[in-house]
């Protein structure tokens, strides 16, 4: 019995001493593939640094200074910016939203691309899928109100119109080019209007003369916000610019 | 195993209770040191393997923190430090190009080293690389020696030799110094020779410090502004084209630091080859060649006779006809009047009226001025070619001090120069130049060569030249240039007369904007001719002074300098002392 229990006991020890080896011996195989699992990863970070570097040299070589002004001087034709394409402050770029004031002379229009608004196909209507009869009566609508404007009224402004005028007046100044988005959206603010004219076609005087509270129905709220957003969007290009400039 | 053996002895030993007992005792403990023997190799075993073990992973543990990590930084550092412009741009850095070598052996020893004949070979490879001489690379194929055939080979190129089929040519991958801008400021960088070592320029000056191995891994910023410099190479360039000029140099220096932002010296070289750089070309116009830089000048001399209170008063007229010195007659370019006061003879570049400036100042404070101008010594910049000013020895007489006033007789770098109007401008203070990027906060403090009052009325003074003088066509609009034309006969041999009234140096020397001078600019032309684009003129207004007009609005949006039309340096209480001011 004495017997069995000593072998059993250093059966055991030379098992747990066994299986300590074998333990160890994982344990070593487990770090060295670890190990070199780590040094493939650096010798690719190595590499791809490497790579990373010689791709930024092509890069640097193909866009020398030499090369750009090469490609400037055959396909860009680009310039230096010129004193007057500089703003100091976002108040001088406000100073361009400013309303022409009473008396001053009407703003020199270019010729540009806001015609293109005009030659827009008339907005149709989603269910019958014929072109709305109020386009007409809307294009008559911002005309009408540029020229209470021009005419130099002294009655406080409403500021739809306010909106309107300024913003005319900011589009000619920076020359704005709208394109097909710009032009969609200005057809969609000029039917909006015309909304707002057809509705209440007594008002219409009124918001011209603005200067009644009431004026403020939601729709015209819609009016001015639409005209706004054509407007906002050179704004706020004329800003990003000024400050990539800087 | 034996541990059986005794058990068995002590059952079959009965019949001997004595002997039996003793030998129980003897049986026991021998059975007992067994015991303690086995305890023990098991514990040494354990020991062994946890020592083992121990030290592996302790081993691992040490190895993975340092012998990986070396290798990894060993094998990004360069072996040559890189070298960039101020805004981290590379200049130059290690790049791993091909070469083309001709291994006579790929094929065996015996027989020819190439498959088809020596004569086919050598006609492909002149149809892939045209710069090279078909003889020359034929008889290097016929020597069977192993040698370069054509170093930096592209990729493509590479391949269009791979098509050959010719196994004797092969691509070895080289780390080569290589000059990603191409010729741009070469003369700041200078080359890196056949043996890996650096020549002229910021390569040689830096050689120790880019080869270290401790510091190798750091790239070294450099001063300049790689988009500066491009438009100031560009615009000169462009200029010397246009006047058949033998040469231009240019410099933009920060006032306030003496950083050199761009430093040109046209015609150029291609460090990448540095094989053909050895030529003419490496000659730095702008640090190591010595000219008379004429009526750029004067301002030095009107500042310096308002610091000593010879000129206290702007109105003062001073006679302006033709004077006689010595039996040497001092002339103006046009007949300017019978007077004139001093912003009209800076507006007209009278060289008769700085003379007179200069005789009433005096030799010795004018050549003390210029001494504190570091023009009597090569100009303090960081590039090993550095010219030595010709610089009138002893004292200087007065017809020499008349001349050094309006800027002849002293022949100085265009760097001088830069480093003078520098102080013109800055509020009086000299600052050595230096082409490694310099904080702000730590700039060098200077020394005081003129008084800040003095260096606000050369401000209004040089702004004057460019709105209403010889500068006109300088004045880029909204960014307030000041500056001061100069035209300069080339001296004959030897610095001795003037043969050649068609060699001149035309330079225009400007700092921007007035109001508070951030940046100086030169822009030296060598002997620009009279063509129809500079209106049939070879004076600095025509050709000089244009490209600094151009060269400021490419520049001065990079530089932190945005334009203003409603600014600019006060200059009312002169404006009513200038008649008229036609120029030069």
């Amino acid at each position: 019995m004495m017997m069995t229990a000593r072998r059993l006991r250093s059966i055991g020890w030379i098992a747990t001493l066994v299986v300590c080896a074998a333990l160890v011996m994982v344990l070593a195989f487990r770090v060295n593939a670890l190990r070199s699992q780590v040094h493939q990863s650096q010798a690719r970070i190595i590499e791809l640094k490497q790579e990373t570097a010689y791709l930024e040299t092509e890069f640097e070589t193909r866009a020398s200074q030499q090369q750009l002004k090469a490609w400037n001087d055959v396909e860009f034709g680009y310039v230096a910016p010129t004193a007057g394409q500089y703003l100091n402050a976002e108040r001088e770029l406000a100073a361009y939203a400013k309303p022409p004031e009473p008396g001053a002379p009407a703003p020199v229009r270019v010729a540009s691309a806001d015609d293109a608004a005009a030659d827009a196909p008339a907005m149709v209507s989603p269910m019958t899928g014929k072109p709305m009869a109020v386009a007409d009566s809307g294009d008559a609508a911002p005309a009408r109100l540029i020229a209470a404007s021009a005419d130099g009224d002294d009655t406080p402004a409403h500021p739809a119109r306010h909106a309107d005028a300024g913003l005319t007046a900011l589009g000619d100044k920076l020359a704005t080019v709208h394109h097909a988005a710009p032009a969609h959206h200005a057809a969609k603010a000029t039917t909006a209007k015309a909304k707002t004219a057809e509705a209440k076609p007594g008002h219409h005087a009124e918001i011209a003369k603005a200067h009644k509270p009431a004026a403020h129905d939601t729709r015209t709220a819609a009016a001015t916000h639409h005209v706004a957003t054509p407007g906002h969007a050179p704004v706020r290009l004329a800003l990003k610019e000024a400050k990539a400039i800087k | 195993m034996s541990n059986s053996s005794p058990v068995a002895q002590i059952s079959g030993s009965g019949p001997a209770p004595v002997t039996g007992r003793l030998h129980y005792a003897n049986v026991r403990a021998r059975s007992l040191l067994t015991a303690k023997l086995r305890l023990l190799w098991v514990i040494l075993g354990f020991a062994f393997f946890a020592l083992t073990a121990f030290v592996r992973i302790a081993q691992l543990g040490w190895a993975s923190q340092s012998a990986e990590h070396g290798a990894l930084a060993d094998a990004l550092v360069p072996p040559r430090a890189e070298i960039t412009d101020r805004n981290g741009v590379p200049l130059a850095r290690a790049f791993p190009s091909y070469s083309l070598w001709f291994n006579p052996k790929a094929l065996g020893t015996k027989g020819s080293p190439l498959v088809k004949t020596p004569e086919e070979v050598a006609r492909a490879l002149v149809q892939i690389f045209p710069g090279e001489d078909y003889n020359d690379l034929l008889a290097r194929l016929k020597a069977g020696k192993p040698t370069y055939l054509h170093r930096r080979v592209l990729p493509e190129e590479a391949n269009r030799v791979f098509a050959l089929g010719e196994p004797a040519l092969e691509f070895p991958r080289e780390t080569q110094r290589f000059y990603p801008q191409g010729t741009l400021a070469a003369h700041v960088l200078g080359f890196v020779d056949a043996d890996g070592q650096g020549k002229l320029g910021m390569e040689e000056f830096l050689n120790a410090r880019l080869t270290d191995p401790a510091h190798r891994a750091e790239p070294v910023a450099l001063s300049i502004d790689t988009r500066v410099q491009g438009a100031i190479e560009d615009e000169l360039s462009h200029e010397m084209l246009e006047t058949h000029a033998k040469g231009a140099a240019g410099v933009v220096l920060d006032v306030d630091t003496g950083e050199v932002l761009a430093l040109a010296s046209l015609p150029s070289f291609d460090p990448n080859r540095s094989d053909l750089a050895d030529n003419d070309h490496i000659k730095n116009r702008a640090t190591n060649e010595v000219y008379e830089l004429g009526s750029t000048f004067k301002p030095f001399t009107v500042a310096s006779a308002i610091d000593a209170g010879v000129i206290t008063d702007m109105a003062v007229r001073y006679p302006a006809r033709p004077l006689q010195v010595d039996h040497y007659t001092i002339h103006d370019s046009h007949d300017f009047g019978a007077s004139l006061n001093v912003p009209e003879a800076l507006i007209h570049s009278s060289n008769i009226v700085t003379a007179q400036i200069a005789d009433k100042l005096g030799g010795q404070k004018l050549r003390d001025t210029m001494i504190a101008l570091g023009m009597n010594q090569r100009a303090k910049i960081e590039l090993p070619a550095k010219g030595f000013p010709i610089w009138p020895k002893g004292e200087w007489p007065r017809l020499r001090t008349m001349t050094v006033g309006y800027g002849h007789g002293l022949a100085v770098t265009p760097l001088h120069l830069a480093q003078g109007y520098a102080a013109l401008v800055n509020g009086g203070l000299w600052r050595p130049a230096t082409l490694f990027k310099v904080d702000p906060a730590h700039a060098q403090p200077g020394r005081r060569v003129f008084q800040p009052a003095t260096s606000a009325r050369i401000r209004q003074l040089l702004r004057l030249i460019v709105v209403d003088g010889t500068g006109k066509s300088a004045g880029a609009q909204g960014y307030r240039v000041g500056g001061k034309t100069g035209t300069a006969e080339k001296a004959g041999g030897h610095g001795v007369g003037y043969t050649n009234k068609h060699a001149v140096i035309a330079t225009f020397a400007a700092a921007f904007p007035m109001d508070q001078p951030r940046y100086v600019v030169i822009a030296m032309l060598d002997e620009p001719q009279a063509t129809v684009a500079t209106s049939g003129q070879r004076t600095a207004a025509f050709n000089s002074a244009p490209v600094v007009g151009r060269l400021v609005p490419r520049i001065g949006p990079l530089l932190g300098v945005v334009p203003d039309g409603k600014r600019d340096v006060d200059v009312s209480d002169l404006t009513p002392l200038v008649a008229n001011g036609d120029g030069e």
